[in-house]
């Protein structure tokens, strides 16, 4: 502390002050609005109308793959040229650029997984008005309208998306610097002097707006070397009222319409205590939307990596239900319509439609572009214990001793920055850490694991050889006049790697080597905080846009910069392994892609019932773009949770995918069983559940990873046709089968669940009482009630024996959960595999399929091809809406022989004691 | 010895339990007769024998698989011969970790689990003896420690009554000396009275005319003249000046001679006015005269000896009174119910954490001191702090150096038990200092802490072991 003030007295003094002033709360004023964003105020300021853009027919040219063609733009004859493709899987691909841009244009690389492939178009019609072109079989058509340019997208008569419509197509082309810095009177003159009529009829043209070659917000001034380079466009939705998806924001799951707003932001920043139900931008971005009505669900990715706006707007958004039943009574009025407008800072317009038509096709549409969710260590899926920070070995010790005296299971304890020799990534304190390997190993004796931040700034100081390396092999970002970029943060003066070049990454990568990261060995694993990246004296708290990634700016690259840090690091762990090891990853910055390296963290909530209600519709918005490994900070990051709120928060975070309790440096601490003990028992039951369904997660994150399917998923995804799902935020579903609705208010009493289908029935996980599908449920609720049904027609293997850790728990036997549908049928799937090598991808895993259906239940090999063997067997089977059978007979390769059971007549539970069988092996058991 | 006997105990009790039913203990034997059947311990349902240990749970206590890891809330005897045997959950066998020094928990796992009973019996065992001579040695400590801290105690307590006593010694003398002084005071007033009223009588005027005279007549020859005037008068505002010739004039009445007939009606009156000249080196004429008084100067010499003896023994009237009420204060310190803390008063300890060096002197502060030379205050002493129960077992010393965002530094400083045993002959302290001070950043985390200090760390101070705990009883050994 001493030394700190001598070092930092005098900056420090004003930031007290500024801290002591401030109020609880976000500084909105630390972040732009759209008004204060050049380029989204100059593209807002165009309203809808006639565009200026005009198709030359005349210069198209199809191919096999595309379609080209010039578009004009009538008011300045700048022309840009459109591409247009047909993809594999019901995708479009609408690609704009200036037809001879003064300098490249920014195109985001290392996003998408390949070249998407292409299928052919084909032209169906072709006048002065315009071309028409065929999607493919069913119908489907592209219509190229040319003046004013237009595209839309039509099935059959319906029309599914049209592209400026609204006349919003907005593409600043690049221009050479007409006023001089150097001259700031020749600018006035410029606009004023009769006497040069070419130069001012020019101007007319091209305004001279603020904000076009400088911009300055606080007291960050963007040299903006570029100039404009905004590129905006607008998309119709008929007959759409629910549009999700492009997080990161602190909203509800459903998009809201931003007319009396501002626009929704997509820029990476670290944002101190965001607030919740607004627009602001959060630490992560995926430019993807999502729409969605009973017929149709549809995807828009517009891959433009610079600071993007989408406005929203609806026409019948304000409209009252009732208001809307009299347009439907009375036949009159328009279809209801959502109108979406995205606007970047740079780059070009490159978007891909994805068609649907169901929520299942769009996931898997968007997975063929970015690829799928990495397929976690199974570990990563148990409980994770976190705090800012463990302050040493004997803390870490005894923390690990807690669990095992309280006789609750984790996985990992995690080590946040102070953990570093001064805030050195890569090294370990001297003191408070002086052997991480024996601390490392005496987790690993635990079957435990550790988790050890490793942030994208590194500290400026010659004695450090992570900083010496990169700036030797000038891996730095570069300020705009070159010199290596600066910034402050956790370490004071920082600099900033050049994530975006291949070799930087490759170079930190084999940073990660046991022999490079010393004190590390394989339980240990990363976690990269701070990679918006956050420069706490920044332009709100991020990088200078004009800094330099070798000739791209900041500007163009920012929201990838979180996404190449991640990636880095998750390669350096495969790396470090040879290969062999799947890599866990943490990040808080991310990018339609991420999926691919890791987990994603909703950032530095806090401890209030709002933040906890909010991890719900975060993790959803990014479960449906592809990141389906997310969670929030148990226990809320900053401040300090009533018990009440704590134990509500485990228990709602035990059923979303990533599972960590993390604090606050400033919070007491808040280990699970520091409570009493009876809140201790809560807590330790909740997380127990959470083991007991790992064989679940492990096979949904399998599925996500096959398919892009989200984990936690919204009701609508599964119940497309039924209005009433549209907008639920207060509850999901895990995969099809499992659905949770936490208990989020204060004092509960009760919670109203909406149990979908009205063909389906649901079973109360705990006490197996079934409830039919369609209605609203209320269920009375305690302190220990967690409301989570399982689907009725559902087979859910479970692991009950608990154990200190998931790895402990590998060769345990497993509980078949058969939950019976009104049919007396059920399915379900097991999947096995060594739950840490990359070996499942060579097929050493074990995949199975359960059903039941005519008082037989069976499991059948969905992987023949497969090779897997576990010691695991299958110790009971619980069949719920079961009659009482008068014989159970198992079949098995091995012969026959009847098995006991228990028959719950009040509940029509019926349980199968003991069959024994391996669960790789193929049997029948037969209820007579 | 004793240990001999205890070893032997659990070595029987080893051999008589049963082989087959696994992970029980000898008392919970007779739940487990082999019969036909087994009534769960809560009496909840009948099973098989066959079904106890079978690796499924039946009973709902878990009570049928001691053995296996089958029952949720089941748990496992490890017998541990040669060591402590003790119970861990059910969750715990065979998952691979050897939890049983006897490795029994593992007995169908991957785990080689090594039987490490014996050593750590061993190792147990020492460590009992050791506890018991340290808590011999520490009860003998202690006892000395009580009978020194009441030694220092009454030492401190006659120190005390002899203060007082000087004090009171010392109170008499003072008004002895007080009123020697005002005697003396008075005696010298009354001396200035009378001279001041001589003044005015004319034999006395006389000689100090003549005196007067001949001061100013250098040469002796009954006449002051112009030279004479110069040299030894001067003016009351400025005694460097010279006198010009002619202000010697006016003073001579115009003539360069004066005889002491003429000097008495003229000069006299200007230089016993006092107001314009004076003779050099005189205060005042009359004062410079009346201190020439040798009555006058014998009073005021008493005066001035008297006083200087009463201010000494006021000096030291006050210092034994401030050493009293320090005695007093350090007295009024609660050091334990035998005085057995009173040792630690007037002592320090240090001790080095990273780069801080901590400086704890009981009943009096705890300082912080880094490596580059700032030392900052952890705390005052503030009191016993302890649960009621056991409130010597932590001091608080309180209003250190304030932090950054308000309230002050304080530390608390805990007595381990635990350490202190461990430790031998010694007893262990730990302090847990809760001064972390908040330093906030800029437009990121304004109130985030960028610096904060804590140690917990065992100071270890010569002591004792504190309590008559029977460490190392039977009981504990089993």
């Amino acid at each position: 502390m001493a030394t700190f003030t001598e070092r930092m007295g005098p900056v420090l003094l004003l930031w007290v002050a500024v801290c002591l002033s401030g109020s609880w709360a976000v500084d909105k004023g630390n972040f732009k609005t759209c008004d204060q964003s050049a380029f989204c105020k100059r593209q807002r300021a165009m309203k809808p109308g006639e565009s200026p853009y005009r198709a030359l027919l005349e210069t198209m040219e199809l191919t096999n793959t595309r379609l080209t063609l010039q578009l004009i733009n009538d008011n300045n004859k700048v022309r840009l040229l459109l591409e247009l493709y047909r993809l594999q899987g019901n995708i479009t691909r609408v690609k704009i650029n200036e037809l001879k841009p003064l300098k490249p244009r920014y195109e985001v690389p290392d996003v998408l997984i390949r070249e998407p492939p292409t299928e052919p178009l084909s032209l169906l019609s072709q006048d002065e008005n315009g071309v028409v072109l065929s999607l493919g079989a069913e119908s489907q058509r592209v219509i190229v309208s040319a003046r004013p340019f237009r595209l839309d997208i039509v099935e059959g008569r319906d029309v599914l998306m049209s592209l400026n419509s609204r006349g919003l197509l907005g593409f600043e082309h690049l221009r050479m610097r007409k006023d001089t810095q150097a001259d700031p009177e020749a600018e006035n003159k410029e606009g004023t002097d009769p006497a040069n009529p070419a130069e001012t009829a020019k101007e007319e043209e091209e305004k001279v707006e603020d904000g076009m070659w400088e911009e300055t917000f606080k007291t960050h001034t963007d040299s903006k070397p570029s100039g404009p380079s905004a590129v905006s466009l607008d998309f119709s939705l008929p007959g759409v009222e629910h549009v999700y998806g492009i997080p990161e924001h602190g909203d509800s799951l459903k998009l809201k319409t931003t007319d009396s707003g501002d626009p929704y932001r997509l820029y990476n920043l670290d944002v101190f205590q965001y607030e919740l139900y607004n627009p602001m931008a959060l630490y992560g971005s995926v430019p993807v939307m999502l729409s969605h009505n009973a017929r149709r669900t549809m995807g828009i990715f517009w891959l433009n990596a610079a600071e993007t706006w989408v406005d929203i707007s609806s026409n019948t958004a304000g409209k009252t239900v009732f208001g809307k039943m009299l347009d439907y009574v009375q036949g009159s009025s328009e279809t209801p319509q959502t109108d979406v407008r995205w606007i970047s800072e740079s780059g070009i317009i490159d978007v891909f439609l994805m068609l649907g038509p169901t929520p299942r096709d769009v996931f898997s549409q968007y997975a063929s572009l970015t690829g799928t969710q990495a397929f976690p260590p199974l570990a990563s899926l148990g409980y994770h214990q976190c705090r800012w920070n463990y302050n040493d070995q004997e803390d870490v010790r005894s923390v690990d001793a807690g669990f095992d005296e309280h006789d609750i299971p984790y996985d990992f304890i995690w080590l946040d920055i102070e953990h570093t020799d001064g805030k050195r990534y890569f090294t370990w304190d001297p003191h408070k850490f002086a052997s991480p390997k024996e601390m490392l190993q005496g987790l690993q004796d635990k079957k435990r694991k550790m988790v050890a931040i490793v942030d994208p700034h590194i500290k400026v100081d010659t004695n450090y050889k992570i900083h010496n390396e990169i700036r030797s092999r000038g891996f730095y970002v570069k300020n705009k006049d070159g010199g290596d970029y600066e910034g402050w943060c956790w370490p004071g003066s920082a600099g900033y790697p050049d994530f975006t070049r291949p070799d930087m990454r490759a170079w930190w990568a084999s940073q990660f080597a046991y022999d490079q990261y010393e004190g590390t060995m394989e339980n240990l694993y990363t976690w990269n905080d701070m990679n918006e990246p956050s420069v706490f004296n920044g332009p709100e708290v991020t990088m200078h846009k004009d800094a330099m990634h070798e000739s791209w700016e900041h500007r163009d690259v920012h929201n990838l910069y979180g996404l190449y840090v991640h990636r880095a690091t998750a390669e350096g762990l495969i790396e470090r392994s040879g290969g062999v090891e799947r890599p866990f990853v943490l990040t808080r910055a991310f990018f339609a892609g991420s999926q691919r390296y890791g987990a994603v963290w909703t950032g530095d909530n806090a401890a209030e019932w709002d933040h906890l209600k909010i991890s719900i519709p975060m993790c959803l918005s990014l479960g449906l773009v592809g990141i389906s490994f997310c969670g929030a900070d148990v226990g809320g990051f900053f401040k300090s949770p009533s018990t009440e709120l704590l134990v509500r928060w485990y228990q709602t975070g035990a059923y979303q995918p990533f599972f960590r309790a993390h604090a606050h440096l400033d919070t007491p601490r808040r280990e699970p069983w520091l409570f009493g003990p009876e809140n201790t028992a809560l807590i330790r039951e909740v997380i127990r559940q959470r083991y007991t369904f790992l064989p679940y997660w492990y096979q949904l994150f399998y599925l996500a990873y096959q398919t892009g399917e989200p984990v936690m998923r919204p009701l609508w995804v599964e119940y497309p046709q039924d209005p009433a799902t549209f907008a639920l935020d207060d509850e999901f579903l895990l995969g099809r089968d499992l659905l949770v609705h936490p208990v989020t208010e204060e004092g509960a009493r009760g919670v109203t669940a909406y149990l979908p289908g009205k063909h389906e029935v649901w079973f109360d996980i705990h006490t197996f009482q079934k409830h039919n599908g369609g209605q609203n449920l209320y269920i009375p609720v305690t302190m220990s009630s967690i409301p989570v049904f399982q689907r009725g027609g559902s087979i859910i293997p479970r692991k009950l024996r608990v154990r200190r850790s998931s790895t402990c728990m590998e060769h345990d036997p497993y509980t078949l959960y058969v939950a019976l549908d009104n049919r007396r049928t059920a399915e379900g799937e097991l999947y096995i595999d060594d739950g840490h090598t990359f070996n499942y991808e060579k097929k050493e895993l074990m995949h199975r399929k359960f059903s039941f259906a005519n008082g037989v239940l069976s499991s059948v090999d969905l992987e023949p091809n497969a090779q897997f063997t576990t010691k695991s067997w299958v110790e009971r089977i619980i069949i719920l809406g079961a009659s009482k059978p008068s014989m159970v007979t198992l079949k098995t390769a091995d012969g026959e022989n009847q098995l006991e059971f228990d028959f719950d007549a009040s509940m029509s539970v019926l349980t199968i004691r003991k069959p024994g069988m391996n669960a790789g092996a193929d049997w029948t058991v037969t209820l007579q | 010895m004793r240990f001999h006997i205890i070893t032997a105990a659990f070595l029987w009790a080893a051999f008589v339990e049963s082989r087959k039913i696994r992970g029980i203990s000898s008392s919970y034997k007779r739940f487990y007769r082999e019969r036909k059947s087994f009534l769960c311990i809560d009496g909840s349902k009948i099973i098989p024998f066959e079904q106890v240990n079978d690796d499924y749970c039946d009973c709902a206590d878990g009570s049928d698989e001691p053995g296996t890891s089958a029952c949720p809330r089941g748990r496992f005897y490890c017998t541990n011969l040669g060591f402590r045997p003790h119970y861990i959950p059910s969750s715990r066998v065979n998952d691979g970790i050897c939890d049983c020094c006897d490795a029994s928990d593992e007995y169908n796992s991957h785990a080689r689990c090594q039987n490490t009973c014996w050593n750590l019996g061993q190792k147990e065992r020492a460590y009992v003896e050791g506890q018991m001579k340290t808590l011999d040695e520490g009860l003998r400590l202690k006892q000395q420690l009580i009978e020194e801290g009441v030694l220092l105690w009454r030492e401190k307590q006659a120190q005390l009554r002899e203060l007082q006593r000087a004090a009171e010694d010392l109170q008499i003398k003072l008004e002895e000396h007080r009123k020697r002084k005002h005697e003396a005071d008075r005696l010298k007033e009354q001396t200035l009275k009378a001279l001041k009223a001589g003044d005015r009588g004319f034999r006395h005027q006389n000689s100090t005319v003549s005196h007067l005279f001949q001061l100013l007549d250098s040469n002796k020859d009954g006449s002051i003249s112009l030279d004479e005037v110069k040299a030894k008068v001067v003016l009351v505002h400025d005694e460097t000046r010279v006198l010009s010739e002619d202000e010697a004039l006016t003073l001579l009445g115009g003539g360069h001679q004066m005889d002491l007939s003429k000097f008495q009606n003229t000069l006299w009156d200007v230089l016993t006015r006092g107001d314009g000249y004076k003779i050099k080196d005189a205060h005042s004429a009359p004062g410079g005269l009346m201190s020439e008084d040798p009555h006058l100067k014998a009073a005021d010499r008493a005066a001035e000896w008297e006083a200087a003896d009463l201010k000494k023994v006021e000096e030291a009237y006050e210092t034994v009174n401030m050493e009293i009420s320090d005695l007093q204060k350090k007295l009024e310190i609660d050091y334990g119910t035998d005085w057995e803390y009173l040792f630690l008063n007037g002592q320090c300890y240090k001790l080095k954490v990273y780069e801080y060096m901590y400086t704890l002197c009981p009943f009096n502060t705890v300082s912080q001191k880094s490596t580059a030379g700032t030392e900052v205050s952890l705390g005052l002493w503030g009191m016993w702090a302890g649960p009621a129960k056991n409130r010597y077992s932590q001091m608080v010393y309180e209003n250190g150096e304030p932090c950054w965002q308000g309230g002050s530094r304080t530390t608390s400083v805990s007595k381990d038990q635990h350490a202190a045993l461990a430790s031998g002959r010694t007893q262990t302290w730990s302090t847990q200092s809760n001064f972390m001070c908040c330093v906030t950043s800029a437009n990121v985390n304004p109130c985030d802490i960028w610096g904060r200090a804590s140690f917990t760390r065992s100071l270890v101070l010569p002591a004792y072991s504190l309590t008559g705990t029977q460490i190392g009883s039977d009981k504990t050994i089993k």
